[in-house]
Order: structure tokens, then sequence, then C-alpha cells
């Protein structure tokens, strides 16, 4: 009897700890967090006794010692270790021989999709970074909820070029630098619209002809690569951002009212249907790097997908001949846009400890000398009047749109409404769900999203 | 009395390090989970309210949490079926090998050895790469399908990975249970004339009860929080349709909305439902055990 309620006991424990790890999340994260920050701890002391917090300091002290300070840099793009690594030590170089100050940057980047969750952990657990990458959707809540610092004042905002600065502004106030910012819409093979002799679309029947044409010609219009959610999203960032900019400019902010609704704009679907019939086979199969490196290889023309899978198409197939052009919604040629966005930006911790290293750092990004060398390596776009290099021939194409005036900002929908749309695109592709299911779910969504952020 | 105590106290030392760790790390933060699971926090703000079972009443009306919950019961219910009658199969079969044993021993247990999320894109890839590759160049028909894209397909590819990663080590415990039976009870059996199925019906079934109980009770509970797996193979896709309700909570805290406080929710539902599930298992199969 005892061994019974022994053995009970035991399998209370068990299943308990099991659960715990559900439930848990939070509280241990906080416990690794508080770990770390012992052992920065010291530093900020040092950095303390050295003085003043001001932007200027560290001018006048320059014949005493150097000052001794660190900065925790946190961002989201391990691919680009290398790159970064070396512009932090330029950056600790600059700053003994310009600040007398010896600064000793650490940089970490946690994989992209646990980088959320790692932020999120430190920022709570009292051990945020100085500095850290998010995107830009997210700037809103993290400055509502005290974790952004206003960069309006610094130098680095007269730099900015002004389409870029609106994606990383809210309440009129500059709240990040930009790093990743693209111009994007689809992209296609150019030799083989050259081959069939087809131009870029301007309408949906321009779009259904090219379908027609290439099929004639023996190929497959588009590639289709739907197995992760954020994939078919795509096709739905762009219809929604180039219909509503031409036809209902007012949609997004009703939608933020309750106001509005997905039916408003339910044409959207027939340029998805559009890419899905005339698509690649085993779609949700296909995911996003092997899609890229099969449109690399010429198995369809067409592929939704932004310019920053050109890195994996151009290893694939060097001498790929990539083209972008913007996806028309209907039959009206206004809402045939490029999508204007931005990605990942850096942010300043407000309560940051060494806040004018912090700021020369964010500064130090859109450097006149050094930034034009980091952004051509880590192949971004140019953001700034600093960055002077030469693009790709893909990213002109999609600018020249922009300089025609047919761009949009990317539109900032909450984002448990942007997983929704990858995940209902992803079931309306296997038939499980209909048109007018997907509009319903959104807009309850939406709703919902509007409700919890009041 | 005091004897007594010495003892225990003595026993208590020697589990401290393991009790402190696990009370700091696992029952603490499941004991303030609770509380959060009684608020609005979001994960980031500094501030949050306590709103009491607010969480609790919205989760009736959540579909999808109680969607993916049915999903996990089947998940559940062909997983206890079918990892347990696969190790119990391949543990009589190796253990009744005169040769070999330890390989195969081996072979089995090595999928228990990778981490299942590793297990789990490897087979994603044997699932939209290879299979395809057979299909397309050696005629192979079967495997042209969708396997991860059609529900009914993905919940046997989950099922199929799932047991190749856990079978391993059920088999090991029933082998384990399986060396302990006395063999001149089998002897004496087949003097009897029993053939091979009364033999393991009758003599092998009843004296690993011990190690079908540890079995169940483990496949119970592993199952009901599965996420490594569907998470790398499917992504709980398409859509929701092979979602489980721990990837539901992960999505619930971690994507969209951030909701902290309202996952916690969840997982302590989910909790509940596990602990009373274990709790009837157990004490009918320890009672079953106790008859004989």
């Amino acid at each position: 009897m005892k061994k019974k309620w022994m053995a009970l006991l035991v399998a209370a424990c068990l299943v308990f700890s099991l659960t715990a790890c559900g439930s848990g999340n939070d509280t241990t994260a906080g416990n690794t967090g508080k770990n770390a920050s012992q052992a920065t701890g010291n530093n900020d002391n040092k950095a303390n006794d050295s003085g003043s917090n001001d932007s200027t300091a560290g001018e006048s002290e320059a014949t005493a010692a150097p000052r001794e300070a660190e900065l925790n840099i946190m961002m989201s793009f391990p691919q680009y270790m290398d790159q970064w690594e070396t512009y932090c030590k330029q950056f600790e170089d600059k700053m003994l021989a310009e600040e007398n100050i010896k600064v000793k940057v650490n940089l970490e980047m946690p994989s992209s999709d646990q980088y959320d969750s790692v932020l999120q952990a430190r920022l709570t657990g009292d051990d945020a970074p100085d500095l850290y990458t998010i995107h830009s959707n997210n700037l809103e809540t993290y400055y509502n909820a005290g974790y952004i610092k206003d960069l309006s004042s610094e130098v680095l905002a007269g730099k900015i070029y002004d389409d870029v600065k609106k994606t990383v502004t809210v309440d009129g106030k500059l709240m990040a630098v930009p790093i990743e910012s693209q111009a994007w819409g689809v992209l296609y093979n150019k030799d083989i619209f050259t081959e069939c002799g087809l131009t870029v679309p301007d309408t949906i029947s321009d779009l259904e002809a090219i379908c027609t044409a290439l099929k004639d010609k023996g190929y497959t219009p588009f590639l289709l690569a739907y197995q992760e959610q954020w994939v078919p999203q795509l096709m739905t960032a762009l219809t929604i951002g180039g219909k509503v900019s031409g036809d209902v400019p007012d949609w997004l902010d009703r939608m933020y009212k309750d106001e509005g609704s997905y039916t408003e704009i339910s044409d959207i679907f027939d340029v998805i249907d559009v890419i899905m019939q005339n698509g690649t086979d085993r779609a949700m199969e296909e995911g996003s790097e092997a899609g890229s490196a099969d449109f690399a290889n010429g198995k369809a023309a067409m592929y939704v997908q932004g310019t920053w899978a050109s890195n994996t198409i151009m290893t694939t197939n060097p001498d790929m001949n990539l083209g972008v052009f913007a996806l028309p919604v209907n039959e009206n040629v206004d809402c045939t846009k490029i999508n204007l966005s931005t990605s990942t930006t850096v942010v300043v911790y407000p309560e940051s400890e060494n806040m004018d290293l912090a700021l020369a750092f964010a500064n130090y990004i859109l450097d006149d000398k050094d930034s034009s060398a980091l952004f051509q390596s880590c192949s971004f776009n140019p953001i700034a009047n600093v960055h002077t290099y030469d693009t790709s021939s893909w990213v002109k194409e999609a600018y020249e749109y922009v300089a025609e005036g047919r761009s949009y900002l990317d539109l900032v929908i909450p984002s448990s409404v942007t997983d929704e749309q990858g995940k209902l695109l992803q079931e309306y592709y296997t038939g499980s769900v209909t048109r007018d299911d997907i509009i319903a779910t959104l807009d309850a969504k939406f709703k919902e999203a509007n409700e919890l952020n009041k | 009395m005091t004897k007594h105590w010495k003892e225990n106290r003595s026993l208590l030392l020697f589990a401290a390090p393991a009790l402190i760790l696990y009370t700091v790390f696992k029952l603490y933060p499941a004991i303030v989970g609770l509380y959060y699971s009684m608020t609005d926090w979001n994960g980031l703000n500094k501030e949050y309210s306590f709103i009491g079972v607010g969480n609790f009443v919205q989760i009736i009306g959540d579909e999808n949490y109680w969607k993916s919950i049915l999903f996990t019961c089947k998940y559940v219910a062909v997983m206890l079926l079918a990892a347990n009658l696969t190790a119990l199969t391949l543990a009589v079969v190796i253990e009744g090998r005169r040769r070999g044993k330890g390989f195969f021993r081996t072979l089995f247990y090595m999928p228990n050895m990778i981490s299942m999320i590793i297990g789990g894109f490897m087979w994603n890839f044997i699932f939209t790469k290879v299979l395809y590759a057979l299909a397309d160049n050696y005629g192979m028909k079967f495997f042209d399908r969708s396997w991860v894209g059609d529900p009914q397909n993905a919940f046997a590819a989950i099922i199929l990975v799932s047991v190749w990663g856990i079978t391993g080590y059920l088999m090991i415990i029933y082998m384990a249970g399986l060396q302990g039976i006395p063999v001149h009870l089998k002897e004496s059996a087949a003097l009897d004339g029993a053939n091979a199925w009364q033999n393991f019906t009758r003599i092998t079934l009843p004296l690993i009860r011990p190690s079908l109980t540890i079995c169940v009770f483990w496949t119970l509970n592993a199952a009901f929080q599965v996420f490594d797996v569907i998470f790398s193979l499917t992504g709980g896709g398409p859509g929701r349709q092979t979602q489980s309700v721990a990837m539901n909570i992960y999505e619930e805290a971690f994507t969209g909305n951030i909701r902290y406080g309202y996952a916690t929710a969840k997982s302590t539902i989910l909790f509940l439902i596990v602990f009373l599930l274990t709790l009837i298992q157990l004490r009918v199969m320890k009672k079953k055990e106790e008859e004989m």
C-alpha cells in the first residue's frame, strides 16, 4: 500500500515536471538572464566611475588614461556575423583613437527563430542589451513598453533617405536605425521572359496572358514553396498592399477602428488563384531555400519572393538573369506597385548604462566613411545618403518603380493577423478553407488584435 | 521514531541536490506560472494586471485550442498502441535471438539518442525529397503523394517518426522486464506443452506488467506534450491541421499577440488533463498488477 502511494507521488512529480516546461518558460529564462547580468555588472560600474553619460563625454578626458567600458549588442542575423564583428572591431579602434575610450563590444547573435523569445527574456529579466535589432513592425509595441530610445535628435537622423525614414518613424519620432530595407515584388527569370518575348505585367489580365504564353512554351509560370508559412504570406503582403494603396487607401485605418473588412479587398484572391493554379507541384513540400534554388535552376519563370532571396539564387546559379516586377492585383494599374519595407532595424535601449557609447555606435552604423563597405558586404540596400556603392541590377529595377512613384510603404498589420494569413493560405492551397472562411477568420483575428492592443 | 527520522534525514540529504534543482527550476516556475495564468501579461510590458479567471473563461471559446487538444488526443491514442506494440514486439524478438542481441539493441535504440528536432528535420528531408526522388526515378508511385501537405498523410508521417524516435527507449524497458522472467517458468510451461503464443500471453505478459505500466505512463505523458517532431516535420501545417496543444501554447506565447498569461492558462489546463489521465491510468494498472 505504501509502495503504491510512493509510486503515485513519484508519478505526480514527473507529470508536474514535464508540464512545468510549458508554463515555466518565462521564469527560467529570467534566471539565466540574471546570471548573465552578473557577468557584465563589473564593467557597468567602471563606466559609471568615469563619469557622465552624455554623448559628448570623453573628449575632455582625452589626455587621461583610457576609460574602459563594455557595450552589449544583440542582433538577429547570424549569417552576417563576420561582417558585423569586423565592424565592431572598427568601432572599438575608432573609439580608442578619437575618444580615448577602451570599449569592448560584446556582439551576440542568437539564431533568428529564437531571437524574439531570447530578446523578450532579456528585456523583462533586467538584462537588456544596449543595442538590439527588431523588426520595424514591432517598433511601436516596444516603444510603448519603454524599450526604445527616441533617436530623432541624433546625427544619423539627417542621413536616412526620407522614404526609408517613414518606415521607422512612430508618432513623428525616429525609433531606429534601419538596416535591411528593400523594395520588392515578384522575382522573375529575365532569360525565360526574353525567350518568350514577354514584358512585365501591369494588370491581372497581362499576368494571365503571361502564364498562358509561358505554358505554351513548356515553362511552369510560378514557383510555389509553401512549406514555411511566411512564404505564402508574401502573396497577401503584396496584394493587400497594392490593392489598398490603389483602391481603398483608408482601409487599414478603418481596420484598426474595427470599421473595415477583408471583403472590401476580396479581389486579392483573384491573383492568388492565378498564382496557385499556374504553379509548380508539391508546394507544401517545398521550403523557401529549396524554392529559391529551384527557381535559380529554371524550374519556373516567376517566384513570389523578396529580393532577400537573391543571395541563395545567385549562389545556386551565378549566371541567373534576375528581375523584379510589381504584382498586379486587378485591372487597375495604380494597384500594381512595389512594396517598400524595412525589416531589421537597430534600436537603442533607453536605460543603457553607456548611453554615450550606445548612441555613438548607432551613429557609427551610418558613418560617412565606413558604412558603405558594411552595407555592401552584407548586400543590404542603400538606405542613407552615405551609401554610395553600386547595387545589383534587380535592386535597381525595383527602385525604378520607386522612382516612378509606383511604390507603397509596407502595411503594418498586427503580427497575429499576418501569421494567420500564412496559415490560411496554406489551407487555401490544400483546399480545406474557402475565400469566405479566410475573410471571416481574418476579420475576427484583426478585431481580436485590436481588442488586445487597446 | 527518532531512528526513523534519522534514516529519512540521510535519505533527504542524499536527494537534496536533485531536490533543490528540481524545486528551483521546475516546481517554483510551475507554481509562479499558476499566478501568471491569471494575469494579462504579454511577456514584455513591465506592468500587467490580475484578471482572475478571465483567461480560463476565454479558453472555453477558443476553437483552435480545442481543435489542437482533439488532435493531440488522437495522437496520444495512436501513439500508445503503435509505440508500445512496436517496442514490445522488438523486445520479444530481439530477446529471443541467440546471437546479435547487442547489435540489434543498439540499432533500435540509436534514434533515441538523436534529438527529435534533428530527427524531424532528417525525416522532413526524406518525406519532401527522397521519397519523390524514388517516385520520379524508380517508378515507386506509392510515394508520390503529399506527405506533409495533406493532413491525413501528415498524421501518418508524424506517427511514423514519433514511433521511430521513442521505440528504442521503451524497448529497453521491456527488455529489462523480459530479462527478469525466471527461465524455469518458461521451461516448465514448454514441458506442459504450451506453444509460443500461450507462453507469451500466460507467462511473459503478466510478468512484465510493471514495465508495461511504466511504458504506458511514459508514452501517455510524452505524447501529450509532443512538440519537436511536429514542429520540425510539418510546423503544425497545413494551417493548423496538425497542431498539437504544446504548439498551440507556443504560438500563443511567442508569436502573434504574444500573450504569456493566456498561454500559461492554456498550459495549466493541459497540465490538469495530463495529471488526471495519468493518475487514472496508474490506478487502473497498479490494481491489475496487485491482482496477480
